[in-house]
């Protein structure tokens, strides 16, 4: 259940018995403005570094190690049209640890988020200068990943590589290296008062001591975010096609398409057993014909942005094959819109994914998300009833209909040197 | 049967051994809507040379066989084993590592169905020549995309400086040519080998019944026709030779950032029993109390830039051998690599190895040991790979507790030898 604390200041708390550990994530909400995404990410590495009571890593790391190894991590995302920068502590419950960590781990958070390493109104100029070069390095490095690489190609290439969806969240090496202590400091002044706040507790914990807790971190009041979270990217009236030249043993055929269905009601179950049908489980058409029986690639499947209004197949295949592959996911696309699969698929397809949601509701992670998207997706049900319902209620023909929304849009290929 | 109530941990485990030597572990999760099984086998990508089921001498397999056999057990000869599980919603996967081959799945719902399932295709062979040749191209697609991975090749190339005759150093999925030479006939005859039930566990963590799990797995090993167990013969015996070690090589790749890793053999053999456990677990603290993020030589190392958030480092205690590795991204590959050997070359003369941290970093190890016991998949990954010895995951809160600062000065004191290190460089390709 979900709690003002203040004005765009949220508290949902989930007691549950079932896991060892307490869950705490706060997450800042901001417009997605692709110009603050560098030091956005910048400041994460900032706070997590150091705090004024524990000016080094080491003595922060060493609180952590006192906290009965918390773990505790700062990172950053998408959420629609919105910004997202999440703090997450995950403690081990006071039955094990024997010691009050609940409250310890807040008094952390307090100084981490409230009480950063700010002397005469700026970051320390030192920490600021290696920070800024390790993650600069860091995004370098991230296109040894080739697969991460081409995925997010693919999105730069669909949603237009300057624009706030076509950037990744965490910003560019140069973004990152162009980031001074005053940039900095706004970007925490922006999270610190005006990013909406939703502040979310999962554990054995009792909702009195932890709204009591919560408000230790005297967060001001600021406006409620007015930005719509969903994102709808126009039609395109012609594919769009890169190819990318790259020194790679196994080259990389990703695919982006234009998800019609809304984000509740039926058609959107329905566009998610039609996006599992087509790719999006071993069940799957690509997965069965593509990997299997073609045996043409290593993996070839399909992820659902719904909230992005957005679907997107990788493969990992052979240069060589690079024209076969891509008329195999075509046809199999086209199967699914045509209704060519039978009762039977249809029944496992989704029974797959009430399975594989029933076992999400046993990870924390899973829940506190839920917990989010309650606050953020209208519409959304975070209960697996109404899931269920949702998905149990599918048939054939509306299947077709979803499939008949996913509308090819751009076509991103990285191959080896044998490209002319 | 065995039934144990672990206080400190909150978790009971049911343990028995089956006439036909299957071993069954199960771990009762009430509140939980999973149910994770695995079937494991004693069997690894290091199992190329053996002596077969009924002959008396030894061969020698095609490197990467284990991992080949691992994807072809699902496939028969009129259906897949992935759909039976799919037909029921559950989730099917399988992996083999150096010395383990495990076959699970995990599922909500109809959970007898789908032990069943697992418990028949993994004893069920089925391999003809047209599916191993199909497999072929499925498995060549994964050894390039292994290829191409940066953090696979450094972990490869310290095991080929560690290991340059023991078959740890060679990849799991073996190379394009070596499973070349994969036919039905060997695939048959190694799963003869080591598909007996005397060398397999199967682990459920779940939702469950104990005895319930116990009785169906007896009834099907009952309704099979199983010869009394032959432990497999592995000549290959433990590597300890520092003699062997290659001290560095480096390897040039299209990549942006150099690569540096630091590998430590071990000279004598770790085993899965108490004294074995309370050793791999020394080494991991003395490597956290040096190393580690609340380290002042970390800090140093990292205030310079010779080492970044990428920097880690692990200890593996598998059969016959152990290592410890070192290493991340470096602006500048020998400074990290040098550094980390001058400490290692210090033997037992450890200035970071003081009573109060110790007393932290153990408080916190254990933390992150009961954060671990959340998660299903790691709860039987862990439970499955100790069935084996005496010593079983919820053990290891109280062999934690027992470690000593003593422990790890003696541990240091056997493990840090300048001989015993290697290193391993992945530099950036130069455009000429």
């Amino acid at each position: 259940m979900s709690i003002a604390l203040a004005s765009g200041v949220h508290l949902s708390v989930l007691p549950t018995t079932q896991f060892k550990t307490v869950r705490i994530e706060l997450h800042f909400l901001a417009p997605l403005d692709v110009s603050t995404f560098s030091a956005r990410t910048l400041l994460t590495s900032m706070l997590e570094t150091s705090t004024a009571a524990y000016p080094t890593q080491i003595a922060l790391s060493a609180e952590l190690e006192r906290l009965f190894g918390a773990s505790f991590g700062i990172g950053v995302a998408k959420e629609g049209q919105w910004h997202r920068v999440t703090a997450t502590l995950t403690l081990v419950n006071d039955q094990f640890s024997g010691e009050g960590t609940l409250a310890a781990g807040f008094a952390l958070l307090n100084e981490v988020l409230n009480h950063p390493l700010i002397t005469a109104g700026q970051f320390d100029q030192g920490v600021l200068a290696r920070e800024r070069e390790n993650l600069a390095l860091y995004l370098e490095s991230m296109a040894e990943d080739r697969q991460l690489q081409a995925s997010l190609a693919t999105q730069a290439l669909y949603f237009g590589g300057e624009s706030g969806q076509g950037v990744p969240s965490f910003g560019t090496p140069e973004g990152a290296r162009a980031v001074d202590n005053a940039a900095l400091l706004s970007a925490y002044q922006q999270l610190l008062t005006r990013d909406q706040i939703e502040l979310v507790v999962l554990g054995d914990v009792d909702q009195a001591q932890v709204e009591a807790l919560a408000s230790t971190l005297a967060f001001a009041p600021r406006p409620e975010l007015s930005v719509p979270f969903v994102v709808d990217t126009p039609l395109r009236e012609t594919v769009q096609a890169q190819t990318e030249e790259a020194p790679v043993n196994q080259a990389k055929l990703n695919l982006a398409y234009h998800v019609a269905a809304p984000t509740s009601g039926p058609a959107f179950y329905a566009a998610m057993v039609a996006e599992e049908l087509f790719g999006g489980s071993p069940l799957s058409f690509l997965f069965t014909n593509v990997r299997e029986k073609a045996s043409l690639a290593y993996y070839a499947s399909s992820s659902l942005d719904p909230y992005r209004h957005f679907m997107m197949v990788q493969t990992g295949i052979d240069t060589a094959d690079r024209d076969r592959v891509e008329a195999l996911i075509d046809t199999q696309l086209t199967a699914v819109q045509r209704g060519d699969f039978s009762d039977d698929l249809l029944a496992n397809i989704k029974a797959g994914l009430l399975s594989a949601r029933l076992a999400a509701y046993d990870t924390p992670r899973f829940l506190a998300r839920q917990a989010l998207l309650d606050r953020l997706a209208s519409g959304h049900h975070s209960d697996f009833a109404a899931f269920k319902a949702g998905i149990a209620a599918v048939d054939r023909a509306q299947v077709q209909e979803a499939a008949a929304g996913m509308t090819l849009q751009s076509r991103y290929f990285m191959g080896g040197e044998e490209l002319s | 049967m065995k039934e144990r109530f672990y206080t400190a941990v909150a978790e009971r485990q049911v343990t028995t051994q089956l006439a036909s030597g299957l071993r069954v572990v199960i771990v009762p999760r009430p509140t939980y809507h999973e149910t994770y099984a695995m079937l494991s086998v004693d069997y690894g990508s290091i199992d190329t040379t053996y002596v077969p089921l009924g002959a008396s001498e030894k061969v020698q397999d095609p490197e990467g066989i284990a991992h080949f056999l691992e994807h072809k057990l699902f496939e028969k000869a009129d259906h897949d084993a992935f759909d039976l599980f799919g037909a029921t919603g559950a989730s099917a996967n399988a992996f083999t590592g150096a010395t383990r081959t495990s076959f699970l799945f995990s599922a909500t719902d109809q959970i007898d169905e789908n032990l069943k399932t697992l418990l028949d295709f993994v004893q069920d062979p089925y391999f003809s020549e047209a599916t191993v040749n199909k497999e072929k191209g499925i498995i060549g697609q994964e050894i390039m995309m292994y290829q191409d991975d940066p953090g696979w090749r450094l972990y490869f190339g310290i095991l080929g400086n560690l290991y340059p005759t023991h078959p740890v150093r060679n990849d799991v999925t073996g190379s394009v040519e070596s499973i070349a030479a994969i036919t039905p006939d060997l695939l048959y005859r190694a799963y003869r080998t080591f598909y007996q039930p005397g060398n397999m566990t199967l682990t459920v963590v779940g939702n469950v019944d104990p005895q319930h799990v116990i009785e169906l797995a007896e009834a099907d090993q009952a309704a099979r026709t199983i010869a009394p167990y032959q432990a497999p013969i592995r000549p290959v015996s433990f590597d300890g030779d520092l003699a062997a070690i290659l001290p560095y090589r480096a390897a040039t790749l299209p990549l942006v950032r150099p690569k540096s890793i630091v590998g430590i053999k071990g000279t004598t053999p770790v085993d899965d029993d108490l004294v074995g456990t309370k050793y791999a677990i020394t080494v991991r603290l003395l490597l956290e109390m040096l190393f580690g993020d609340s380290s002042p030589l970390y800090q140093s190392w990292y205030d310079a830039g010779i080492v970044d958030d990428s920097f880690d480092f692990d200890f593996t205690a598998q059969r016959t051998y152990n290592y410890a590795t070192l290493g991340g991204d470096a602006t500048d590959a020998s400074a990290l690599s040098e550094a980390l050997t001058a400490v290692i070359a210090k033997g037992a003369d450890q200035p970071l190895l003081e009573e109060a941290r110790f007393a932290r970093i153990k408080h916190a190890a254990l933390g992150k040991y009961y954060q671990s016991l959340n998660s299903l998949e790691q709860v039987a990954n862990q439970v499955s790979d100790q069935s084996f010895g005496p010593i079983g995951l919820f053990d290891l809160a109280d062999v934690m507790q027992a470690i000593t600062l003593a422990d790890l000065q003696a541990a240091a004191s056997q493990f840090f030898r300048l001989d015993a290190v290697s290193v391993f460089h992945i530099l950036p390709e130069v455009d000429a």
